[in-house]
C-alpha cells in the first residue's frame, strides 16, 4: 500500500515537472465577452499552433500598468494589452521590451498609425474603437449626424452623458469641448456647453447604466463607443452607432511585450497572431472593433457598423500623455459643473 | 479576581483578530488623511472643509440621513408597536416581511428601484395615467429616490431595535392607563412612547449612521449629480486615486458620526442620573 502511494507520488511529481516544462505565456485581458472572444480566436488557436499554454488574467489597463511597475524586478506577464494609452508611459519607464519589425510579419500590413509604436519602443495597435454617437433608431425623431446634434433642442430630455470618471465619458467630453471651441489647455467651452444641456440630460457613471437608460429610461442619444452600440444591439435594443461628421475620437488597444521575460520570441508571435487579418475580422464580427490590418476584409453587415479602412486614418486621437496630465483637474471641474 | 486570566485567554483570539484585521488597517488608512509627502499635514482636511463644493456634499449627506431617519421612525415605530402587541403568528409573519429584504443583495434591490422609479417605471406610469405629470417624468436621480431606496434598506434596523424595547414594555401599564381614563392615543403618548424612547433613539442613531455612510444606493439612485460624502470617498479612492483625500473624507465622516454617538451617550447618562 505504502509502495503504491510512493509510486503514485513519483509519477505525479514527474508529470508535474513535465507540465512545467511546457512553455507558458501570461497575458492580461478585460474579462466579459471581450476576454471570451479573445480566448476563442487568439489564445486557444495559438496554444494549438505553437504547443504553448496561454494563461489569461483579467486585469484592466490602469491596474495592469500599476502591476507592471510593482513587478519591475520580476515581471509576471509576457504580453500586456492597454486600452488607455498606458503603453506610452510604460515604454518611458522602460517596462516594455521593444519589438523587432522583422519578428512581426503582419505589422507590414498595418495602417501607419497602428505600427508606428513599434519604432518608439512599444507595441502595435491591434484594435480600435471609435467614440461617436449612439442613438435609438426607433424613437429618435431624426437620426443625428454630428456632435453638435447633442444640443439639438428636439432631443431635450433624452440625452445621456457619461461621467468623466469613465474613460468613454472623458473621451466624449473632450470631443464636446473640441467642437465647442475648447482645447486640451482650456475646457471651459466644453463645460459651458454641457451646462446648457445638463438639465435635459441624464448623467451616468457606469457603462451598464447606458444600456439601462436606453432600455428603460427612454434615452435617444448619447456620445459613446462603437463596440458598445453593438453590445446593446445584441441585447435586443434598436441602437445604432454613427461616426459624427466632425470626426470620431479613437481609442487604441495595443499589444505590448514585457521586458525581462524569458520567452520573448513567443510573445512576439502571440502579438503578431493578434494582428492577423483573420483574427481582426473575427473581433470586428463578434465585438465591432475596427481592424488595423489593411488586409482585413469585413463582411458587408459588419462593415456598415464599424469605422474601417480610410475612415480610420481620419479619427482624432487625444494624446494619452497630455490627457493623463490634465484629467484630474478636468474631472474636478466637471464634478463641480454637474453637481446640483 | 482569579477568573481574570481565563477571561483574557478567552477573548485573546478575538481581540488579536480585531487588532490585526480591523484596528491596524483602519488606523493606517485613516492616518493617510493627515499625512502628505512631507509628513503630518492638515492639507487634505482643509481641502474639504474650506471648499463650498465639498461642504455642500457634506450638508446633503447630513440632510438626507436626517430625512431617512425621521421617515424610518414614522414608519418603523408604529409597525414595531403592532408587532409587539399583535398575536405571535402576526409577529412572526411581520418579522419575516421586515427581514426578508435583508437576504437579498442591496445592489439587486437598488436595481429594482431603478426600474420602478425610472422614466417608464411603475411610479412614473401611474402618475402619468392619473394626469399628474408629464410623459418624461422620472424620480431617478433625485433626492427623493435616494430617500425611498435608503428607507427600504435601513428600515429593518429601526424596526428590530424598537421591537426589542417594545416587547419588554409591560402591556399592563397601558391597560392601567386606559382603566384610569386615558384615551388610546393618550396611552401611546404617555406610556408607550416614553417607555420605548431608548429604543427609538438608538434605532435613530443606527439608521442615521448607516444612511450617512452608505454609498451604493445613493450613487445608483442619485447619480453623479447628487454626490454624498460616502460616494465622494468612493470616487476619490477608486476613480481619481486621490487616496489621501479619500482618507481625509473618511476621517471627517467618522469624526462626525462619533461626535453624534458621544453626545447621545452623554445625554443618556445624564437622563439616567
Amino acid at each position: 500500500m505504502k509502495r503504491a502511494l510512493f509510486t503514485t507520488a513519483v509519477v505525479l511529481a514527474s508529470l508535474q515537472s513535465a507540465w512545467a516544462e511546457e512553455k507558458t505565456l501570461v497575458i492580461n485581458s478585460y474579462g466579459g465577452p471581450y476576454e471570451a472572444v479573445q480566448r476563442k480566436v487568439i489564445f486557444e488557436p495559438f496554444e494549438k499552433k505553437y504547443g504553448v499554454k496561454v494563461q489569461v488574467a483579467t486585469v484592466y489597463s490602469a491596474d495592469m500598468l500599476a502591476q507592471l511597475r510593482a513587478q519591475k524586478a520580476a515581471p509576471q506577464f509576457d504580453v500586456v494589452q492597454f486600452s488607455g494609452g498606458q503603453e506610452i508611459v510604460a515604454a518611458m519607464e522602460e517596462l516594455l521590451a521593444p519589438l523587432e519589425a522583422s519578428s512581426l510579419p503582419n505589422a507590414a500590413n498595418l495602417y501607419p498609425f497602428a505600427s508606428e509604436g513599434i519604432s518608439k519602443g512599444y507595441g502595435p495597435v491591434a484594435l480600435v474603437t471609435v467614440m461617436g454617437l449612439i442613438y435609438n433608431e426607433k424613437t429618435i425623431p431624426q437620426a443625428p449626424k454630428a456632435w453638435k446634434d447633442l444640443w439639438n433642442p428636439a432631443y431635450d430630455g433624452h440625452v445621456v452623458l457619461t461621467d468623466l470618471s469613465n474613460t468613454y465619458g472623458l473621451q466624449s467630453f473632450m470631443m464636446i469641448n473640441k467642437i465647442s471651441g475648447g482645447s486640451l489647455e482650456n475646457w471651459q467651452p466644453g463645460l459651458d456647453q454641457v451646462t446648457k444641456i445638463l438639465d435635459g440630460s441624464t448623467v451616468i457613471t457606469s457603462t451598464q447604466e447606458m444600456q439601462q437608460n436606453f432600455a428603460q429610461n427612454d434615452a435617444w442619444i448619447a456620445p459613446f463607443a462603437q463596440d458598445y452600440a453593438y453590445v446593446m444591439r445584441k441585447a435586443g435594443l434598436p441602437v445604432k452607432f454613427v461616426q459624427p461628421e466632425e470626426g470620431g475620437s479613437a481609442l487604441y488597444i495595443t499589444m505590448n511585450a514585457v521586458k525581462g521575460r524569458p520567452n520573448a520570441d513567443l510573445a512576439a508571435k502571440l502579438i503578431d497572431f493578434s494582428l492577423s487579418p483573420e483574427v481582426q475580422v473575427e473581433l470586428a464580427r463578434e465585438m465591432r472593433y475596427s481592424p488595423t490590418n489593411r488586409l482585413a476584409e469585413l463582411p458587408a453587415d459588419v462593415a456598415g457598423e464599424v469605422v474601417h479602412g480610410e475612415g480610420l486614418q481620419q479619427l482624432i486621437r487625444f494624446d494619452p500623455a497630455t490627457v493623463a496630465g490634465i484629467a484630474p483637474k478636468m474631472v474636478a471641474d466637471w464634478k463641480r459643473t454637474i453637481s446640483h | 479576581m482569579d477568573r481574570y486570566p481565563q477571561s483574557v485567554a478567552l477573548i485573546a483570539p478575538g481581540v488579536a483578530i480585531m487588532i490585526a484585521a480591523f484596528a491596524v488597517p483602519v488606523a493606517m488608512m485613516l492616518s493617510m488623511g493627515i499625512h502628505g509627502d512631507q509628513g503630518f499635514t492638515f492639507e487634505y482636511i482643509l481641502a474639504f472643509v474650506t471648499d463650498p463644493f465639498y461642504l455642500g456634499i457634506g450638508w446633503r449627506t447630513v440632510k438626507l440621513a436626517l430625512i431617512i431617519s425621521v421617515v424610518c421612525v414614522l414608519v418603523g415605530v408604529p409597525l414595531a408597536y403592532v408587532m409587539a402587541r399583535g398575536s405571535r403568528r402576526l409577529r412572526t409573519f411581520l418579522l419575516i416581511c421586515v427581514t426578508l429584504p435583508l437576504m437579498t443583495s442591496v445592489v439587486v434591490r437598488t436595481f429594482g428601484w431603478m426600474v420602478i422609479l425610472g422614466r417608464n417605471g411603475l411610479i412614473a406610469d401611474m402618475l402619468f395615467d392619473l394626469g399628474l405629470v408629464r410623459r418624461n417624468f422620472s424620480l431617478m436621480q433625485t433626492e427623493t429616490a435616494i430617500v425611498i431606496g435608503m428607507v427600504q434598506v435601513v428600515l429593518p434596523f429601526m424596526v428590530l431595535t424598537v421591537l426589542g424595547v417594545m416587547q419588554r414594555l409591560d402591556p399592563r401599564l397601558e391597560e392601567a392607563a386606559r382603566v384610569m381614563g386615558c384615551t388610546f392615543v393618550g396611552s401611546l403618548r404617555r406610556v408607550v412612547l416614553p417607555g420605548a424612547m431608548p429604543g427609538i433613539v438608538s434605532g435613530f442613531l443606527l439608521v442615521f449612521s448607516l444612511s450617512a455612510s452608505y454609498f451604493v444606493t445613493p450613487m445608483l439612485l442619485g447619480g453623479a449629480r447628487l454626490p454624498t460624502v460616502a460616494a465622494s470617498i468612493y470616487e476619490a479612492a477608486t476613480k481619481t486615486l486621490e487616496w489621501n483625500f479619500a482618507a481625509a473624507q473618511s476621517l471627517i465622516l467618522l469624526c462626525g458620526l462619533l461626535l453624534l454617538l458621544f453626545t447621545y451617550s452623554l445625554a443618556a447618562r445624564k437622563a439616567n442620573g
